[in-house]
Order: C-alpha cells, then structure tokens, then sequence
C-alpha cells in the first residue's frame, strides 16, 4: 500500500507541476512522501498498543452479549436513542419465541399422538394459530397490551409450559423464560428497554463488528488499549475471512457448556457441543493464530447448573465417558471440571509443541451477570499483562 | 554500721560514687544491655513479682536468643552456670550450694577459686546475690513473653485486616501476613486459630486474582495444615487455579504451587484426577525444563515423581510428550535431579504408551545405557526401564542397547556391591539380550574376554 501511494504521488508531482523548475518539484515531493511516512509510522506505533481480542465461537454461544457488556462497563454504554431502537427487536424476539413454542407443540403433539401432554387446550388454540401466522412475516406489529395478555395466556397453557421442558429438541432461545415474565413491561406504550432487556436481545450478528476501550485499574493508567472484535457465528465460508485477523493478540473462544443437549440451528442433526468441539479445533490448527493466546470461556454457567440435574452429561456423544459423582453442588463442580478437562485435552491434542508455549487459559462465564464479567474481564487483563511482562523477560 | 534502707543509697567506700539497686542493674552494671529496671512494686519491695516464678524454670527457659550474656557475678564458677541457690564461704566467695558441698565431700579443704585454706565449712545463703538472680532472669523472662504475645497480637490482627481488606489492600495484608510468618515461625497457631487458614483458602476460587493467589499459595505452603484444612482445599476450583498459577507465576510462585499440590497429595482422600490436568502437566513440564532456575527443576521433578505414581495419570503424562522432553534432559541434570527423573521415565515404562514412547526417542537407550552404575536409585530405574523397552522390541532395541555398551555395563552391575534382587534383574537382562547373538559374537560386542564371562 505504501508503495503504491508513494507511485500515485510522484506521477501526481510530474503531473501537476510540469510549470514549475524540476528542484522545487522535487522538495515539494520529498515533503509530502514524508510527512505521509511520519503519519503511518504514527499509526503503526500507535496500533502496536493496541491489543487486539478477537470473538469467535458457535452460533448463541454469547459473543455479542459480551460485546454488549465490554460496551457497557468500559464505555459510555448504551444511550437513549440506541435503547429505544432495541424495542421492537425485543418485540420481535417475543413473537419469534411463542411462535417456535406453539409450532414445537404442534410438532411433538404430532410425533407422539397417544400423549396429550403436548396438545394445546381448545380456548388458546386460536390464539395460537394467530400469534404463528404473525411470527411467520417480516414485520411484526407493536406489542400491544391485548396481545401480551394472550401470548401470556398461552405461555401459561400447560402444553406450552411441556413444550417449553423439552425446549432443546427445537431451537427455542435460551432467555425464553425472561421475555415471557416481562411482558407486560415491554408491552407499555412509552417502553423503553433497561440494561438487561438489551442483553438478552438476540440478533443475528452479520459482518464484524468491533469496539474500542481501554481496561480497568493499573492498564489504564499505561495507556493500554482493548480493541475487541465480534464476528457472526453461523457456519458461513470462516475460511475465507478468518486470516485477516492474524496476529491478534488473544482470541477469545466462547463455548456455551449448556447446550450439550441441543442442535444447531442451521443443521438439525448436528449436536451443538459437537459442532462447537469441531470449530474449536479448527481455530486451533489456523496458523493465523500461531501467536495469540487463548482464552476459552465456558459460557452460560447458570444454564448449565441447572441442566445437569436434569439431563446427564453423556446425552452428548463427545462426554459419553462421564460418571456423575452424586447430586447438588458437587455434581454440579465435578460436570464443570470434566467439560474443561475435555476442553483442556483437545486443545493440547491441537495444538503443535512449538505452540505450548502460548498462553491458554479457561474462564467460567456466564455472560448475562455483568458483575461476573466485569470480574473476568479483570482476569483476561491480569493474564494479558502478565504475559507481556513475560515475553519481555521483565518476570 | 550503715542504716539499713530498703531504697536506700549505699555509699560505697574510696569511691564516692551513690548507687542504688535500682541504678544499678538499669545501667547495666550488672550486664543486661537492655536495660529496665528491676521490677518494683507500688510499696517499693524490689523483686517481689519476680519471686512468684520459679527461678530454676525461667533459668532453663531462657533460651539464648535473648541476645545477651548472664553477668558474670551470677555464674557459679565451678559449674558455670547460673546459680540458682547462691552460698558464700569464709573465704567471701560464692558458689551453687549444690557443687561447693559436693566440692567438700570430696575431701578438699579450700575454696576452689582462692585456693586459701577453708577454716570454717560452714556456706551461707547469699539471699542478696539470690535476689540479684531472680530480678535478673524474671526481668528477661517477662520481656520475652511480652514480645512473643506482641507477635501472636500482631498476628491476629493481620488476620482480622485480611478479612476485612479488598483489592490492592488485601494484597499487601497477604504480602504482610507472610512477612510476619516468615520472621517468626511462632504465629502459626494464632493464624490458624484466629480463622486465618479458613479465611486464606476461601479466597482461592475461579474469580481469583493471580496476584492474590500467588500471596495465598505462599503463605500456606509455609504453615502446617491440618487434615480439615487441607480437605477444605482440594477442590477441584482451587487445585485448577494453582494449576494456572504454575503456569503464569514467577519461579517463586511455581515451586510453591508444587510444594502445595505435593502438601495435598500426602492426604489419605487425595484423588488423582485432581492433577490429570493437561496444564498443570504442561506447566510441570516447562518446568522441569527451565534451564536458568535449577530449584525450580527439582521441585518440578519431585511433583511430576509424585504424580507419576498414579496409574491412571501416567497415560496423560505421555500424551502431552513428557518422555522424549524428559529423556533429552537427563544428560544436563544435576546428580540429585537424576534420580527423580529416573524414576518418572520408569513408572511411564509401566504403561504400554510409555513403552512406545521410550522406544520411539531414539536417545533413551544410549542415555539409559551411559547413566547406569552413577548411583543405586539410578541403576535400578534404568535397568527396568532398559527391560520394558527390549522386551517390547527385542531385536531392534537389544542390538542399539548392546551397540551402546549395554553389555559391559550390566557386568559391572551383576559383579557390583548393588541389592541382590537388582543384580538378578540386571543378569535377565543380560540374557535377554545375547539371544539372538552367538556367544562369542556376544562377548566381542560387550568387550568382554573369557575370564570374565
């Protein structure tokens, strides 16, 4: 690039200056082509001081609502005007989740008829064929108070609520339960969306998107500078675009633990822990990130603590191996720690020896609890800055 | 004669100078650098505290860290010692009553230090010199007490700010905390009775700091745990920290972290998956092969020996490619740090992966070959390692081991002064390698001649 600004501004020079005597054609030249060097000597300096952390992982493994906490504990936040804008994509989620909760009744009322668990009562039959057709468009109305009234109606049916238990055999969101209870909230005229309304907000994250901040306690005082970058998450051509973030200073991997029972959204037949196990392992072969560390944060904690009461580990083909312990908290412990193991072992079994040596560090996040990731987001720094510290022989 | 005054000041003759007891023994006429005076009760009786503890007790108990030399007036100079129960003679000298009457007994008719003598045998109890002694010793005593409980208050009282602290604060409370144990090993008791271990391994969780962490892993690795205590602390949250802290920590924090994880295998309801962890294993690894910090080698090798006892780690310890990283190492180790690293490569051997990988690093046979006969430990480890390995491959390994001198080395092991059973194994060895040679080929490669076979 530089070479070939330095062309277009010597044939500028021969151009536009063909009046003037040949040296002061020349200084004036030699000026510019300086002064353009000093400036990207400037940036490339600057840039070097700026870390950057790349966001990768599956599909809803919570990308984006770190992005959104990194936004709103290290930058101004979200103002007025950008909250407001969040209403009608927390409407549209509420439509798109009672739709996929009365379609997924139909569907396991249909795959098991001698059961009536899953057959929605007469009275909310309508209301629900409504609700489907609506979610089914583009453009979703506002959320009125009538209309909230009958989804939740709805919602408490009892065959929605069976529906709901079974959620990971469809691709019911995981913050269902939080728009159902805040309906009537979300459902006033003058709604404005708090905070937390606009963490649990799912889009699609399309393209890249990246945000710029400077970390808490000693690192702001040194002038270190955070660059975070989030990209969409879908199986899509990765491949073409993943090299041009190489020599990132740290990726950041988010693995959602509690999805071990569910599928992908873009493939039916594919478990998502797997298909996060084979991304992870991806990420790791790519020679772009030969350098950068890794952190890999297990995400949706909460989720998971409450799953594995529930539903055994094994259920996923990758923890076949596992022998619960007991119950209770220390089943809960003994889970986590052998999903990290599993974790641990496949990025050793990735990564080549020479590669050892980068820094790979797990986290237990749950992403939604800002106090949580303010407290992580202290760790990665620690970690980062250690590592600095490190490379440059000064511990 | 003069007046007899409890406080009174005695003119001493040719001297003009006026002295009181009290002086006398603050400015240290007596000795006793320190200082103070004797202790004196509110009606003025000197010594009278001092009396209520035993004088011999406190005499034993004064230990020499006091810093300070008995006065010589109060040593009994036939034993040397410190008189408890001072006698005078005619002759005006004073000694323990005890050695002077055992002095008489024996026949002698003088005083010991004058040699004058003795024309009265009679000993006198010398009650002032006696008191002298017990103001002295009591004195001393109570300092050391009060010092001693001033360090078990200060003790206390860094725990309780250490409870209290947050953030930078509670780094520099730990940073104090183990300053304090460091000095004075004494606070342990007052640490762990004022809540201070409970307190210190509620702070090691998924959220802790490296910084917090390091101090903690610090302190307790310098206190001796109890069962509960070391129980509460192996969880596998706590264990994955030190796991991470062996890996980012200074040499210092990484050789307490093994000196931790070592204190928590000693215990019965120790469970080996606590350290089937491929990063703790790495970082064991990476330390063991840290060239410019050799404590940090053997402290490395001592955990990793540990931990290479537990069957069902020892596969993983082979997949994260301890053995060829191990067996490189061996030629630059130090003397003591061959024996742990022996032993690690022969509990591997034990294990079909370990086998593999043993055989599949081409340095291991000519090393184990050239480190037999350097010690006992070494010798033994070497030969079952040598074993495993020739017996998964005999033609290929038996020939590279004989080729590396095998042969006269285990001669000198058979004919050495080593256990019998160690020697009996080194024979089967020997014989499982001269299989596939005819004997005399067999001798010309083990360079040995007729007499010696």
């Amino acid at each position: 690039m530089r070479s070939m600004l330095s062309l277009s501004i010597v044939s500028m020079g021969s151009f536009c200056s063909r009046q003037q005597p040949l040296n002061e054609v020349d200084a004036e030249e030699n000026i510019q082509a300086a002064e353009i060097d000093r400036r990207i000597a400037q940036e490339t300096k600057a840039e070097q001081h700026i870390h950057k952390l790349l966001l990768l992982g599956a599909g809803e493994s919570g990308k984006s609502t770190i992005f959104k906490q990194i936004r709103l504990l290290f930058q101004t936040g979200f103002d007025e005007v950008e909250l407001k804008s969040y209403a009608s994509v927390i409407h549209a989620n509420v439509y798109q989740t009672i739709k996929i909760l009365y379609d997924g009744a139909k569907e396991l009322a249909q795959n098991d008829p001698s059961s009536s668990k899953y057959v929605v009562c007469t009275e909310n039959k309508d209301i629900g064929e409504k609700l489907s057709e609506i979610g089914s468009k583009m453009d979703y109305p506002y959320l009125t108070k009538e209309i909230a009234k009958e989804i939740t109606t709805l919602w408490n049916d009892p065959a929605i609520q069976e529906t709901y238990s079974h959620g990971n055999k469809l691709q019911v969101p995981d913050c269902a339960q939080y728009f159902m209870e805040n309906l009537e909230r979300f459902s006033e005229a003058t709604y404005v969306p708090t905070k937390e309304d606009v963490l649990h907000a799912r889009v699609r994250t399309t393209g890249v998107v990246e945000i710029q901040f400077s970390p808490v306690g000693e690192s702001r005082k040194s002038g270190e500078v955070y660059r975070l970058y989030d990209v969409g998450g879908q199986r899509n051509e990765r491949r073409k675009w993943i090299h041009l973030f190489e020599g990132v200073t740290s990726v950041i991997f988010c693995a959602a633990i509690s999805e071990y029972d569910q599928l992908l959204f873009e493939d039916e037949t594919k478990n998502r822990m797997m298909e996060t196990k084979e991304l992870f392992e991806w990420v790791l072969k790519q020679s772009c990130f030969e350098k950068s560390s890794f952190m890999l944060f297990l995400n949706k904690f909460d989720i998971f603590e409450k799953k594995i009461q529930k539903v055994p580990l094994n259920v996923c083909e990758w923890f076949k191996d596992y022998q619960p312990v007991g119950s209770g908290r220390q089943e809960v412990e003994h889970a986590y720690e052998f999903v990290k193991k599993k974790y641990e072992e496949l990025y050793f079994q990735n990564s080549k020896p020479d590669r050892v040596d980068r820094a790979f560090k797990i986290y237990r996040t749950t992403v939604l609890d800002q106090k949580l990731i303010k407290k992580t987001f202290k760790l990665v720094d620690e970690t980062l800055r250690r590592r600095n510290l490190i490379e440059a022989g000064l511990l | 004669m003069p007046q007899y005054r409890q406080q009174g000041q005695w003119r001493l003759e040719g001297r003009g100078q006026v002295i009181d007891l009290q002086t006398a023994v603050k400015d240290g006429i007596l000795g006793g650098r320190s200082g103070g005076g004797l202790l004196a009760e509110k009606d003025g009786t000197l010594v009278t505290a001092a009396e209520k503890f035993d004088l011999k007790k406190m005499v034993d108990e004064l230990d020499s860290a006091v810093g300070e030399d008995v006065p010589s007036v109060f040593i009994c100079p036939i034993s040397l010692e410190p008189m408890v129960d001072p006698v005078t003679l005619c002759t005006g000298q004073t000694y323990e009553r005890a050695h002077i009457l055992k002095w008489i007994s024996l026949g002698h008719l003088n005083c010991p230090t004058t040699m004058q003598e003795l024309w009265d045998d009679d000993v006198t109890p010398n009650h002032t010199l006696r008191q002298l002694i017990l103001a002295w010793f009591s004195q001393r005593h109570l300092l050391s007490k009060k010092r001693s409980e001033d360090v078990q208050g200060r003790a206390a009282g860094l725990v309780q700010s250490l409870k209290k602290a947050k953030g930078q604060g509670r780094v520099q409370a730990l940073k104090d905390l183990l300053k304090l144990i460091l000095d004075q090993p004494s606070v342990e008791k007052t640490v762990a009775d004022s809540g201070g271990v409970t307190h210190l391994s509620s702070l090691l969780g998924p959220f802790t700091s490296h910084a917090v962490g390091s101090e903690v892993i610090a302190i307790l690795v310098n206190l001796r745990l109890g069962t509960d205590a070391k129980t509460n602390l192996m969880q596998p949250a706590k264990i994955s920290l030190v796991g991470d802290m062996l890996n980012e920590g200074t040499i210092d924090t990484k050789i307490n972290c093994t000196k931790f994880i070592e204190m928590l295998m000693g215990e019965k309801s120790f469970r080996s998956e606590f350290v089937s962890s491929p990063s703790l294993l790495v970082a064991l690894l990476r330390l063991v092969k840290d060239e410019r910090h050799p404590n940090g080698i053997a402290a490395g090798l001592s955990l990793l020996k540990s931990v290479s006892f537990h069957e069902h780690v020892r596969s993983l310890i082979v997949s994260i490619g301890a053995v060829p990283q191990l067996v490189e190492r061996l030629p630059n180790l130090l003397p003591d740090c061959l024996e742990p690293a022996l032993h690690i490569l022969d509990n591997l051997s034990a294990t079909a992966e370990g086998q593999m990988a043993l055989k599949n690093c081409p340095q291991t046979i000519p090393i184990a070959v050239k480190l037999l006969m350097t010690s006992e430990a070494c010798t033994r480890h070497g030969v079952s390692i040598l074993w495993n390995i020739i017996n998964l491959a005999p033609d290929v390994c038996a020939s590279l081991a004989i080729e590396a001198g095998l042969g006269a080395k285990l001669l000198f092991v058979i004919q050495s002064g080593y256990d019998a059973e160690l020697k009996q194994r080194a024979a089967y060895l020997l014989k499982l390698c001269s299989l596939n040679y005819t004997t005399t080929l067999f001798m010309s490669k083990c360079k040995l001649t007729r007499t010696i076979q």
